[in-house]
């Protein structure tokens, strides 16, 4: 008897493991082939800008409650909060209640409420989740069905095209973000080097001044297992001129990948960044935190534009702190890397789409986005940025970084590309390839196969 | 006289380690303290825990943060405890019922359930949120005032550790003394309550004490729950400002924590007598 219950109990506990399994295993291709083919159908999305089918007229008169939700910190919620009353003033018979917290966790809360149509009217959406959670549109509202209410023409192709999933416009993108060098120039001068590196060149003279003038600890560089996966990236797509990921494969063979290789070496052995055991002995979990930072010992990063008050803010003497120039590795392309940081989207639970869409209007290309500045990033609508700079809402040293990176970039961003089990800080494949190459337990052809081989593993898994 | 010196030196050591290993221990929260006297630059430059320049701005921040009027650090108090203490009770009460249901009573099935409840012990909470949040909007609950979802639950046992634990206490105590009772006239509820419980006090303090310190630091389950912003309780509040793109000031999160956690230690003092006095209550007579 004891044993019969003992089997109906691990068999129960099995199935229900089972279960777990197989519903995101299941659900997860179907999920990315929608998402795949969409990539191809963007282009002609944002080009055919449909008019709205019907004109939309927005409520004054009937009350009407809309709800919308964010994450962020502090001076993001003023911000916001300042924005909604703004917004119930214009029109006094609609009420907006929020609900709003902090990054952790709010995924969870989001996608679980998403899967029960319970998610709030008005979203602020991290980019991957309208793949991740709408990849056939079933969640988020088409916002060309509104374009009379929502200036569409105020943001660019590209960032639409970016969050036009299942061909249907699921967010207006609130950002955009990439990554761009930032260098401490106290460190660099003291080297005896005036200007901010520009080229390959640049680092590796720089690295050897670094180690000559001033000692060992001293690096031009410093960069994390992840920040050399996309500095990779970078090289290789302005090298080779074509995207890391396109029609859902990685477009590189295995010997231009050691090649990509090869150069994050070359940059260690010439001394211009520390090793990833040098790193990881100094024992600090991000850079802003690191006595090798505060004090000038690495004398730069390779970080998001909307990162750089967190790194000046830490340094002892920030006085050197200069946004760089991104490097032109190549003449086939620029590369680069840059995403769009976070959208709004409509639900499609929410009752009065006409009076959400004019909240979002109102908040990114209205009178909200001198209310909302830079709080959510450098505003990607053209009008929207306008209206926070004349209003004196945006930090110019984000300004200048977002500005450098927009320029540069041209190559689209794999929505895969931060999938969890590649960038992973424990053991995803980017750490285990980037750590795994610079404690020599790999030479550059073992790291290429592993890492095409998880990135393909992402990739068909979502295909 | 040698034997006691050579004692002496063995009691000096035996205190000198445990000191030491007390104050390594205890020196975080020590420095957690000494922390919300800071500010950031300080946090991050040493693990000393005096502080050159002290602040109060901390503790002022903490106390005067309201989110436009939303929700301030008492509202979040009272919000927590508006689901924590029924929360506690329900279980605990959920809890004995179940557990003395297990143990003294032999009906068909019963082995097979209590298999079928234990393996829910391994069932990670994860799993179960999207169905339970799909059920819990079925019936309207979501984001409700009460804080139904927070709590009706625990009204059925569904706390299986504590049922599990109370389960293996009982089984401790003599049958003997239920039968007694039952000779003295006693039905099984009466022997619960007169007999059993009293018995099991310090478990049950114990199950108390954890649901009370697991129900305040739940974060995940508010937050899938509650959405109005003034109805948020203190584990989310602590978090809200919490952001790593624009930073925040750590010292304000410290003492917005230190504050938090003063009811539990209070609760959790004064639940110590209650431990032992349990623990001297009578058995079987030899």
């Amino acid at each position: 008897m004891k044993k019969a219950i003992s089997l109906g109990v691990a068999a129960a506990m099995t199935a229900t493991l089972l279960a777990g399994c197989g519903t995101a295993a299941s659900s997860a291709p179907a999920a990315s082939s929608e998402a795949a083919s969409s990539t191809e159908a963007t282009s002609e999305a944002a080009s055919s800008e449909a008019t709205a089918t019907e004109a939309h007229e927005i409520n004054t008169t009937d009350p009407i409650e809309l709800t919308i939700s964010w994450w962020g910190g502090d001076s993001r919620h003023e911000a916001y909060q300042k924005a909604i009353e703004a917004f119930q003033e214009k029109y006094p018979n609609i009420t907006v209640s929020p609900t709003y917290g902090a990054w952790s966790g709010w995924e969870e809360k989001q996608s679980t409420a998403l899967a029960a149509d319970q998610g709030s009217d008005v979203m602020q959406v991290n980019w991957n989740w309208l793949y991740q959670y709408s990849p056939t549109g079933e969640k988020f509202v088409d916002l060309r069905d509104y374009s009379d209410i929502i200036d569409l023409t105020q943001w660019t192709d590209a960032a639409k095209n970016a969050c036009t999933v299942a061909d249907s416009l699921q967010a207006v993108p609130i950002s955009m973000t990439g990554r761009i060098f930032y260098w401490n120039m106290n460190t660099f001068k003291q080297a005896g080097i005036e200007k901010v590196p520009t080229t390959y060149d640049d680092l590796i003279a720089a690295g050897k001044a670094f180690q000559e003038k001033l000692g060992d600890d001293y690096y031009p560089l410093a960069i994390g297992q992840y920040d050399r996966m996309i500095l990779m990236t970078f090289y290789l797509e302005s090298k080779y001129g074509k995207a890391w990921v396109e029609n859902n494969e990685c477009q590189y063979t295995e010997e231009e990948v050691v090649d990509g290789l090869n150069f994050i070496d070359s940059l260690e052995d010439n001394h211009v960044i520390p090793t990833r055991p040098t790193m990881i002995a100094a024992g600090f979990d991000s850079i802003d935190k690191s006595q090798e930072w505060i004090d000038g010992k690495y004398a730069g990063i390779f970080e998001w534009d909307s990162a750089p008050s967190k790194y000046q803010s830490a340094l002892a003497d920030n006085s050197g702190f200069t946004v760089g120039e991104e490097i032109k590795f190549g003449d086939k392309a620029n590369g680069g890397f840059s995403k769009v940081s976070m959208g709004m989207a409509i639900t499609k639970s929410c009752q009065h789409p006409v009076e959400a869409a004019a909240l979002i209007d109102f908040l990114w290309n209205g009178e909200g986005a001198a209310i909302m500045g830079s709080e959510c990033g450098i505003p990607a609508s053209t009008a929207g940025l306008a209206s926070a700079q004349a209003a004196d809402a945006v930090k110019p040293l984000v300004l200048e970084a977002n500005t450098k990176v927009l320029a540069f970039v041209d190559m689209p961003l794999d929505p895969y590309y931060e999938s969890s089990k590649l960038k992973d800080t424990t053991d995803g494949i980017y750490t285990d390839v980037f750590d795994g190459l610079s404690y020599d337990e790999y030479d550059p052809q073992e790291a290429a196969e592993i890492l095409l081989d998880g990135v393909s593993g992402v990739l068909s898994a979502n295909a | 006289m040698k034997l006691s010196t050579a004692h002496k030196i063995g009691r000096f050591f035996q205190y000198f380690v445990l000191i030491l290993v007390g104050v390594i221990m205890i020196y975080p929260l020590v420095w957690m303290v000494g922390a919300t006297f800071k500010s950031n630059a300080e946090i991050f430059a040493g693990i000393g825990f005096l502080t050159a320049n002290p602040t109060l701005q901390g503790y002022i921040d903490a106390v005067t943060q309201n989110y436009g009027g939303d929700i301030s650090i008492w509202r979040a108090f009272l919000n927590t405890y508006s689901f924590v203490i029924p929360k506690v009770i329900f279980t605990v009460i959920s809890s004995v019922i179940a557990a003395y249901g297990f143990s003294r009573f032999k009906f068909k099935g019963r082995d097979m359930l209590f298999g079928i409840m234990i393996s829910t012990l391994f069932l990670p909470q994860v799993v179960l949120n999207v169905p339970q949040y799909l059920m819990y909007n079925s019936f309207g609950w979501i984001n409700s005032p009460f804080y139904l979802p927070l709590w009706v639950p625990t009204l059925f046992a569904t706390e299986t550790y504590f049922v599990y634990q109370l389960v293996q206490f009982m089984r401790s105590i003599p049958h003997d003394l239920d039968e007694a009772a039952a000779i003295d006239g006693c039905g099984p509820v009466k022997i619960l309550y007169k007999i059993i419980a009293p018995m099991l006090s310090p478990s049950l303090v114990a199950c108390g004490l954890f649901q009370f310190m697991w129900s305040c630091n739940d974060y995940m389950g508010p937050l899938l729950y509650v959405q109005t912003p003034s109805k948020y309780p203190m584990s989310i509040f602590v978090k809200l400002s919490m952001d790593a793109d624009s930073g925040f000031n750590w010292n304000r999160i410290l003492a917005l924590s230190l504050i938090s956690i003063i009811p539990q230690l209070v609760v959790f003092f004064c639940a110590q007598d209650a431990f032992i006095d349990g623990i001297s209550a009578g058995a079987v007579k030899g």
